[in-house]
């Protein structure tokens, strides 16, 4: 099993009746993951499963070296995973309080809390938005709030799922830029953006629940745009 | 909408959640029980005057200008109160009663104007622990409360986004029409903010 990576072995999921991911069998000790696909593909399925929101039908399964279904509160303090609807991640009515409930967990020292929520919201722009209405906010402020109560936990992995889908090429880049940065964590990216697939180390191609190919970014999209262009 | 607090150094905002929340329950429920004489309807606003004016909101006539915000905020709960009770029990408990809840909605405002909500679940957390040996979660009956609150604002954009939705297909403000799609989305919500905590950490 990786220690530090994703480890799949014949893994399958089901939701209700039907098989939404089966037999994917997968080693990754890469820093930044694409996985990519089109819609109802199993990508989302796959980031859900490896962030531990699914529990697995069959097979054996590493993150970080940690298997999800018996560890599942360790894998949580040292993951973050970013949806692509920011709305339904901020929890706190204010900007600064909603960072800070990303900490709330681990009972830190007031001034230490008080420096790291200071310090991640200074990385993100946020500063000035500290006391403003947290749904009030743009989309893009929104999905860099997200980051934001993400990052301010220093994960060892972050899972993104879609994260620039609603935002324009400005705060895509943004976000982008920011998912990249190397703070010493893991990234895997599930984006329907060729552009930021291939700025990932690895790529991961699914279609119709399985794993196809995965692999140097460059060769397993030139696979991906050979299907769309059928 | 549901973000009242505004920073500030006033003796209110210095004070401890917890202490802060106990004495304006008090002046609360003290509001509440006056009974429903003309007097009555001159102690509650009297009340809330003195709770704005010297809760230390800012210089001047800081408080009583956030007081006139509160009350107008809050117009169409007295109105429907006083035309209310007018109709059905004459002019003087009409007055007591719709003052008496005017006076406790906006003092209890002060609360939210003067405390983060994060002080607030503390402080809540800390009062419910004792509950803790009937089995009860005081964590998650905060968190709970927190949720709720905002949740609101985000459905209340749902809702507007499925009306929006359905007036581009042509269609007509029906409630019957409104509240299927609307209740997919929700629970959808539901579903997506089940997600987002757990990956925060939450149990």
């Amino acid at each position: 099993m990786s220690r530090n990576g994703l480890h799949l072995k014949n893994v399958g999921v089901r939701l209700g009746d039907t098989d939404v991911l089966h037999d994917v069998s997968l080693d990754l000790d890469a820093r930044t993951v694409a996985v990519i696909g089109e819609n109802g593909s199993g990508k989302s399925t796959f980031a859900r499963l490896v962030g531990g929101l699914l529990p697995r039908a069959s097979g054996e399964l590493g993150v970080l070296g940690l298997d999800p279904a018996r560890r599942a509160a360790e894998l949580r303090r040292r993951i973050a995973i970013v949806f692509s609807n920011p709305d339904a991640q901020i929890i706190m009515p204010t900007v600064a309080e909603d960072v800070v409930f990303s900490l709330r967990a681990d009972r830190l020292p007031t001034a230490e809390l008080e420096e790291r929520v200071a310090a991640a919201l200074e990385r993100f722009g946020l500063t000035d938005l500290a006391e403003r209405a947290s749904h009030d906010l743009s989309g893009g402020q929104k999905q860099m709030l997200a980051l934001c109560g993400a990052f301010v936990r220093n994960p060892e992995l972050v899972i993104a799922d879609e994260p620039t889908a609603y935002l324009d090429a400005r705060n895509a880049r943004r976000v982008a830029d920011h998912l990249f940065e190397d703070t010493g964590h893991r990234l895997v990216l599930v984006t329907h953006d060729l552009a930021l697939a291939a700025r990932c180390d690895q790529a991961v191609l699914f279609a119709g629940g399985s794993l196809v190919a995965h692999g140097e970014p460059d060769g397993i999209i030139a696979r991906y745009e050979a299907v769309l262009a059928c | 909408m549901l973000t009242l607090y505004k920073p500030g150094t006033g003796w209110l905002h210095r004070m401890p959640a917890g202490p802060k929340l106990l004495l304006v329950l008090s002046v609360v429920l003290g509001v509440s029980l006056l009974p429903s004489h003309w007097f009555s309807a001159g102690l509650a606003a009297a009340a809330g005057i003195l709770g704005y004016a010297l809760a230390g909101l800012g210089p001047g006539l800081h408080g009583i200008r956030e007081l006139g915000r509160q009350v107008f905020a809050i117009r169409w709960v007295i109105v429907v109160t006083l035309a209310s009770q007018l109709v059905f029990m004459g002019p003087e408990p009409a007055l007591a009663n719709a003052a008496r809840v005017g006076a406790a909605i906006v003092l209890a405002a002060l609360l939210a104007l003067t405390t983060r909500v994060t002080e607030l679940l503390d402080a809540i957390e800390t009062g419910l622990r004792p509950l803790a040996r009937l089995g009860l979660d005081p964590q998650r009956i905060a968190l709970l409360l927190t949720v709720t609150i905002s949740t609101i604002p985000v459905l209340g954009r749902r809702a507007s986004e499925v009306r929006d939705a359905q007036r581009a297909r042509g269609a007509r403000n029906n409630p019957r029409t409104f509240v299927v799609p609307f209740l997919i989305v929700a629970l959808k919500h539901a579903d997506e903010l089940g997600d987002a905590l757990t990956a925060r950490g939450v149990r």
